[in-house]
């Protein structure tokens, strides 16, 4: 049979106007598109969403079993937790109302550290023997897990509701926000063997600095899980503030620089922390600018502020630059090694800013898991 | 379905306090930074947890 002479025009009827079959099947999918576009688009997109909430569930479940595991294993406790540990898991919390956002931030720190408290509570009472250290990192696994779960119902929401309503439209924002969900939700399930292990995570970077600062000097509690050293450098006196190690906690540094500022007269602040990269710069790196540098919900960094801005005290900080993942997972070898060069511009920061005599307050800021002082 | 698993490994540097030799171990279970860790190998000083880090393998 020869396949080099076939006439395209001929096949496809292309030379015929009149053929009606060939019309029939040009014309048809034009129909079919203009009638069921959206509802084809809504069966492709099905199918790559449905794959993430497969994955989204797959860690939802992996993290509930982990926690448990470690809960089961560590802290033997005196009956079954599975059943207080799924009604954990379910917990929600209502934010306060912001139509009169006067007073909202006390509202918001209230309503967190409220729920902290009771978790902190209900886990002390599945063993009341339980170490401050396992303590934190039961607390740290337990908002992880929640927070998976609580990620997995949203998305399996959005997706069932604009599958009930074959709603294509509705699947869009889903469809956009799934990667960068996805990206959040990976980075947590990663974290959770770093947090179990006690081991320093990339945010620790910030107590890193300071904890090795403050070795050999005489250390106090300042505030809720939060301790202060006092040192020299330079004739300058320097208070150094970090999250009380190594435990899994970020402390409670506003609070500490309310009560640091009602005994003494601060000129400056430096605050050493981890912050997210933009795509396309390298992992690691050190930068330096102005402002409070504090994530988290905003509580924290509105109270510095505004201390900051009262006693009309400059703040300066330095960030290490890292990925989601980066951030919450076990600390990379790239992000260990710059502790100390971070530390060598804290040190020429001080020197730059400020005066002999004068004061600064160097505050590390972030997850101390691993990281003590 | 081509990708390569990916393995972290945790590891330690030990730097001696005395001649500020480093040892690079695997991580054990109770490491901290900071903490004084073990003999140094060539002289008789104490080491300390200088980092601890993971790195990645991918299979």
């Amino acid at each position: 049979m020869n396949f080099t002479n076939i006439d395209l025009d001929q096949l496809f009827g292309m030379s015929d106007d009149t053929n009606p079959l060939m019309m029939l099947i040009w014309i048809l999918p034009i129909f079919l598109f203009v009638f069921y576009g959206q509802r084809i688009q809504l069966f492709v997109t099905s199918g790559e969403i449905k794959k993430g909430i497969k994955k989204l569930d797959g860690f939802r479940e992996e993290s509930r079993n982990e926690l448990i595991d470690y809960i089961k294993k560590n802290l033997e406790p005196k009956y079954d937790p599975i059943k207080k540990i799924d009604r954990f898991l379910d917990y929600f919390t209502i934010m306060p109302v912001d139509m009169d956002p006067n007073g909202i931030v006390d509202k918001v720190r209230h309503t967190v550290r409220s729920r902290e408290d009771y978790t902190r509570e209900h886990v002390k009472s599945l063993s009341p023997e339980i170490s401050d250290l396992d303590l934190s990192k039961v607390q740290t696994l337990l908002e992880i897990a929640s927070s998976l779960q609580m990620i997995y119902k949203i998305i399996n929401h959005m997706f069932l509701t604009a599958k009930k309503q074959n709603n294509y439209p509705l699947i869009l924002p889903l469809q956009m926000i799934l990667p960068f969900i996805m990206e959040q939700a990976e980075a947590m399930k990663e974290a959770i063997p770093a947090f179990k292990a006690g081991q320093p995570v990339g945010d620790g970077i910030g107590p890193m600095v300071v904890g090795k600062m403050m070795l050999n000097v005489d250390k106090e509690t300042v505030a809720f899980q939060t301790v202060l050293a006092k040192t020299e450098f330079e004739n300058r006196k320097l208070f150094l503030l970090k999250a009380e190690g190594p435990n899994s906690t970020v402390g409670r540094p506003g609070d500490a620089l309310e009560t640091i500022v009602s005994n003494n007269k601060l000129d400056a602040i430096i605050m050493i922390d981890a912050a997210l990269k933009m795509e396309g710069e390298d992992s690691a790196s050190i930068a330096q600018g102005f402002g409070a540098a504090i994530g988290g919900i905003g509580t924290e960094r509105f109270q510095i502020e505004a201390i900051a801005t009262n006693n009309h005290i400059q703040v300066f900080s330095i960030v290490i630059k890292q990925s989601i993942k980066e951030a919450i997972a076990l600390m990379t070898k790239e992000i260990a090694d710059q502790a100390d060069d971070a530390r060598s511009q804290v040190y020429e920061m001080i020197r730059e800013n400020t005066n002999e005599g004068q004061s600064v307050l160097v505050i590390g800021v972030g997850n101390t898991v691993g990281v003590p002082q | 379905m081509f990708s390569k698993k990916k393995i972290i490994t945790a590891y330690t540097i030990e730097k001696c306090k005395k001649c500020e030799m480093l040892r690079k171990r695997k991580f054990i279970q109770g490491d901290v930074l900071f903490a004084e860790s073990s003999k140094c190998t060539s002289c008789d000083g104490m080491t300390s947890i200088e980092k601890i880090f993971g790195e990645t393998i991918e299979q």
